[in-house]
């Protein structure tokens, strides 16, 4: 390289600046510039000017919404993550977690090079090796398994990934000759699956249209917080609000309130487990009344005989009048939307909940109407392979195989499930019996300690790749990913690893597996899609397509809702519901308070709690940052002279943990809850030793329909350990006192 | 004294920024607005605020530019939480500006109190005068873990000890917008090319930025609603941020 610049070349490359900002296939081109030369910038990439941002769209995977993304770049570097505007699931708008992406990129935490275990496994001493080592060493023992037929002793273990990233881990391990591929996520909503597939035969879920609703009742769904996607929620709900003449109205039903509770206008309490005998209570109201217009209101009539609202007031603590009323509102308001989900789908009878909410969308005429649900179109993807998300009964059955004597070799990718499952299904030990495990991740967790050896991988923001939102939109979405920044460190994406262990693997696999790079098979992949869809075989067409669909971020195709046959539907629904009571681990008598763990707006399952913003982030119900709480009720906590910051003990049936006391305003008084997200061991700096992780205490009860953990299921008993603390907190007074801060008139004392 | 004065009631004189092209002003209806933090985020990413540790925080130093107030009313079971963003409400009467010694918070043309960081030499008087509790005191120089300053966006100032910090409305956005207004010929900047990094961000749209000199305006129209209220409005302070009462049905 010429180390003269003259004048006129100067200000070519500055001028140059201006051209080609957005368009997104330079960014490789920016991610190559060097900055080890005294004048980095002799060979500027185009679409780079010092002083002038350029924005690259690509997609946000902090959680399973996949909302599109733009990143501002400045000089090379990520200065501000903003939503995508022409992407459908989020248009433009993005949540605080999703903000917070910078500080995965910029984690001092991060894990920057391979590292091979050095000393006891587990003991999580690690010493750094090269990516050859690491690679060479990993096909060694993944070929020999081949060799010997022994394949299927391999087991991949996943955090949830969509697009061609789960394509490629599925062809891999078939390839390799192993049926063990799973993905884990604490928030799968298995039930709500489970429910769907029940009712509508349906595998991917529905879209929701909460935007054109006019009365949307929510059983346990925090829509607003931290259920599907809450971005979208969060637009369509300000649409309902505000965005025509008619305001839409919302009531909440659950025994803690949510963020969602928060916004409702009606929040109503019941019994954790009765969300389902609710809904059906309101169905049986809505057809006894004559507003059910189907033929088959006597079969309806019969099947919901049992769940009258005076039958259902005592079990669920909720009046019979206000259960009609609520039902006389849902069958008036058109089009009007129930729900469910989050502790309601996290019961015993966790589907059989989810199937009455549906019976109740079905008997008040929602199902296939705007304003109501929407199905979602089969994929019109080539690809997309069906995605092998386990529930809890699957997880431990994996446990089980992995505490056997035949495992070999588990392969954990960005998941962390022994901070993510109670401690009663042992996974560190199933984890510590299988004699060879590879980690890849972007840090240090829990479960990466007990790894042999650790690949450091890229984070979201570093590498190719696409992914499939789901839920959908209602029609058919894809968003592109693609670095927007030169890798800081010495890291490789999941997908180049896995490439680059089929090549040096061998056998048939570098034949089946041919690309070179993710960012080419991403692009086969994508070329396959376009040829598909277009018939144009040429490479021009498809390099304007392709450049086109990485400028936005995101590549979409409308189709029309199918019209779906009345009759065969509630005939499907009428067999599907089903009612049991809801069971909790421990006896009312020792255990009296039913726990109510509950996803953190901020840190989800725990993923985000190495994020310092998000640590600094006041929770947006207590106000409280950097520490576990328990919430009780005022009563409940005058009852036992509980004040805030008095340190609990909370005991279940299987485990015990500490947490301070936060007096919380709505909650059931039978009721405690406690956010996940902080009790790390091993999470970084900003993560580690704070706070309490309540998956740790809860009893391994399930969903019986679905097998998924019901989480809501646990009780518990509490008692005061003598010792105080500081509950560091932003709120003040929260009582208005006649300041009329909310508005004249507003405020009461 | 008496020339400060003077010199005060003459810029105060009301319908002296209608002079100007702009008065700058946002609404935010409380009726959309679901407390969800992502304007919390977005204002620490783009104005560079700091990390103050937990130990800073429980002192309440903390450093947030917009922050999600929370209001409790009834009891357990009728108990209702309402939510409202407080941040600078950048006063046409701003009490925080007749306080300070050295004239580092100012108005400005365009209606904004402004902060002049090296001016500002920390009596943390307008602190103490501002009734909306949104200014922050630097009590230290803070530091940002390695390598987590290369996300600091260069627009924007890192302030350092001693020095009184608060919500400029995102005046890098304004002067880059005026600019691109400038180099496309233009005298004014269009209604919507200017939005703040929590109004960018706001997910149910509950917040408009906008001038209100421009009766057209998106925010002039929210202005105009007559849910439209301002916070502590008997301390006769006018402030730019006009909220919108949230609706309440009975339930």
């Amino acid at each position: 390289m010429s180390n003269k610049i003259n004048r006129r070349d100067f200000l070519k490359f500055v001028g140059a600046g201006t051209i080609g900002a957005g368009a997104g296939f330079l960014a490789a081109d920016v991610s190559k510039m060097s900055t080890e030369f005294l004048i980095p910038q002799v060979n500027l990439p185009e679409d780079y000017s010092p002083g002038i941002a350029t924005w690259y769209n690509t997609v946000c995977t902090l959680c399973s919404a996949g909302c599109g993304i733009s990143v501002r770049i400045r000089e090379g570097r990520a200065k501000k993550i903003e939503g995508n505007r022409s992407h459908p699931v989020n248009q433009g708008k993005l949540c605080a977690v999703g903000q917070a992406g910078l500080n995965v990129l910029y984690n001092p935490d991060r894990i920057k090079t391979p590292l091979l275990r050095d000393g006891e496994r587990g003991s999580g001493s690690f010493r750094p090796i090269g990516w050859d080592e690491a690679l060479t060493t990993i096909s060694g023992v993944l070929g020999t398994l081949k060799i010997q037929k022994k394949a299927n002793n391999a087991y991949l273990l996943s955090g949830a990934v969509s697009g061609h990233l789960n394509d490629l881990f599925a062809l891999f391990m078939d390839q390799l000759g192993s049926q063990n591929y799973l993905q884990h996520e604490f928030s799968y909503p298995a039930s709500l699956y489970a429910a769907n597939k029940a009712c509508f035969d349906e595998d991917v879920l529905p879209y929701y249209d909460i935007r054109n609703s006019k009365y949307l009742l929510s059983f346990g769904a925090d829509y607003l917080g931290a259920w599907l996607s809450p971005v979208h929620h969060g637009v369509s709900y300000g649409h309902l609000r505000q965005g025509t003449g008619q305001r839409g109205r919302c009531v909440q039903i659950e025994p803690r309130m949510s963020l969602s509770g928060a916004n409702a206008d009606e929040w109503i309490a019941a019994r954790p487990g009765s969300e389902g005998m609710l809904a059906l209570a309101m169905a049986h109201s809505i057809v006894e009344q004559g507003l059910y217009a189907g033929a088959d209101a006597g079969d309806w009539q019969q099947a919901l005989a049992a769940y009258s609202p005076a039958s259902v007031a005592g079990p669920s603590g909720i009046s019979a009048a206000r259960i009609v009323r609520i039902a006389t509102e849902f069958a008036a308001a058109s089009p009007s939307l129930a729900i469910g989900g989050g502790a309601a789908g996290a019961s015993t009878n966790g589907t059989a909940n989810l199937v009455a909410v549906n019976v109740l969308n079905f008997i008040g005429g929602n199902i296939g109407e705007a304003g109501g649900i929407l199905f979602n179109p089969a994929s019109t993807f080539s690809i997309d392979a069906p995605r092998p998300r386990a529930g809890y009964q699957e997880m431990l059955k994996l446990f089980a195989s992995l505490s056997g004597d035949d495992a070999e070799v588990l392969i954990l990718h960005d998941t962390n499930p022994v901070f993510t499952l109670p401690s009663s299904a042992n996974v560190a030990a199933a984890v510590m019996a299988v004699p060879y495990v590879i980690g890849m991740s972007s840090f240090m967790d829990e479960t990466m300690a007990l790894a042999d050896i650790i690949l450091p991988l890229d984070t979201y923001l570093e590498v190719w790749g696409d992914s499939i939102p789901d839920p959908g939109v209602g029609f058919a979405v894809a968003s592109i990913a693609q670095p927007v920044v030169k890798r800081l460190y010495d890291t490789r994406s999941a997908g180049d690893i896995i490439l680059a262990l089929a090549h040096q693997i061998g056998g048939e696999l570098p034949a089946n597996m041919p690309w070179t790079s993710m960012e080419n098979y991403i692009m086969e992949m994508w070329r396959a899609v376009y040829q598909g869809k277009s018939n144009d075989s040429s490479d021009h067409g498809f390099r304007k397509f392709w450049l086109s669909i990485l400028e936005s971020g995101v590549w979409g195709e409308r189709s029309p809702q199918q019209a779906r046959p009345r009759q065969a539907m509630s005939q499907a629904m009428l067999s599907a519901v089903h009612m049991t009571q809801p069971s909790f681990a421990g006896n009312e008598s020792e255990y009296r308070f039913v726990m109510q763990p509950y996803l953190s707006l901020a840190f989800q399952d725990g993923r985000g709690a190495n994020l310092p913003w998000l640590q600094e982030l006041p929770d947006p119900l207590t106000s409280v940052v950097y520490n576990s709480w328990v919430e009780l009720n005022p009563k409940t906590a005058a009852e036992l002279a509980i004040h805030e910051g008095d340190v609990l003990l909370i005991e279940s049936t299987v485990g015990s943990l500490e947490a301070p006391a936060f007096i919380y305003q709505a909650i059931r008084p039978d009721v405690v809850a406690m956010p996940i997200g902080q009790g790390h061991g091993n999470y970084g700096r900003y993560a580690s030793g704070r706070g309490s992780n309540p998956i740790e205490i809860l009893a391994p009860e399930t969903d019986i329909d679905s097998g998924g953990l019901a989480w809501s299921a646990t009780r518990v008993k509490i008692s005061k350990t003598g010792r105080r603390v500081h509950v560091i907190k932003t709120d003040g007074t929260t009582r208005d006192l006649g300041r009329n801060i909310l508005g004249p008139g507003h405020g009461h004392a | 004294m008496s020339t400060v004065l003077e010199k005060f009631k003459k810029y105060r004189k009301p319908g002296y920024y209608d002079k100007f092209d702009y008065h700058w002003t946002m609404s935010i209806d409380l009726d959309r607005c679901t407390g969800c933090e992502a304007c919390v985020v977005a204002c620490q990413a783009e104005n560079n605020l700091p990390i103050v540790g937990e130990q800073q925080f429980a002192m309440r130093r903390e450093m947030k530019w917009i922050r999600i107030e929370r209001y409790w009313e009834g009891e357990y079971p009728n108990i209702k939480l309402q939510f409202i963003p407080m941040l600078c409400q950048q006063c046409d009467q701003a009490p925080c500006e007749i306080a300070c010694p050295v004239f580092a918070t100012y108005h400005n043309q365009d209606g904004l109190n402004t902060q002049v960081y090296n001016r500002c030499i920390g009596t943390r008087t307008c602190a103490v005068y501002c009734p909306y509790e949104v200014r922050f005191f630097n009590w230290f120089t803070y530091e940002w873990d390695e390598p987590l300053e290369q996300q600091l966006n260069p627009d924007v100032t890192v302030r350092e000890k001693g020095v009184m910090e608060k919500c400029t409305f995102c005046i890098q956005r304004i002067r880059q917008a005026k600019d691109a207004a400038k180099d496309d010929g233009r005298r004014r900047v269009r209604d919507g090319e200017v939005t703040p990094a929590c109004v960018q961000s706001c997910p149910t749209e509950a917040m408009v930025f906008g001038d209100l000199n421009d009766p057209d305006s998106r925010v002039s129209k929210m202005a105009r609603n007559p849910r439209g209220y301002h916070v502590l409005e008997e301390l006769n302070t006018t402030p730019s941020i006009v909220y919108l009462k949230r609706v309440h049905t009975d339930g």
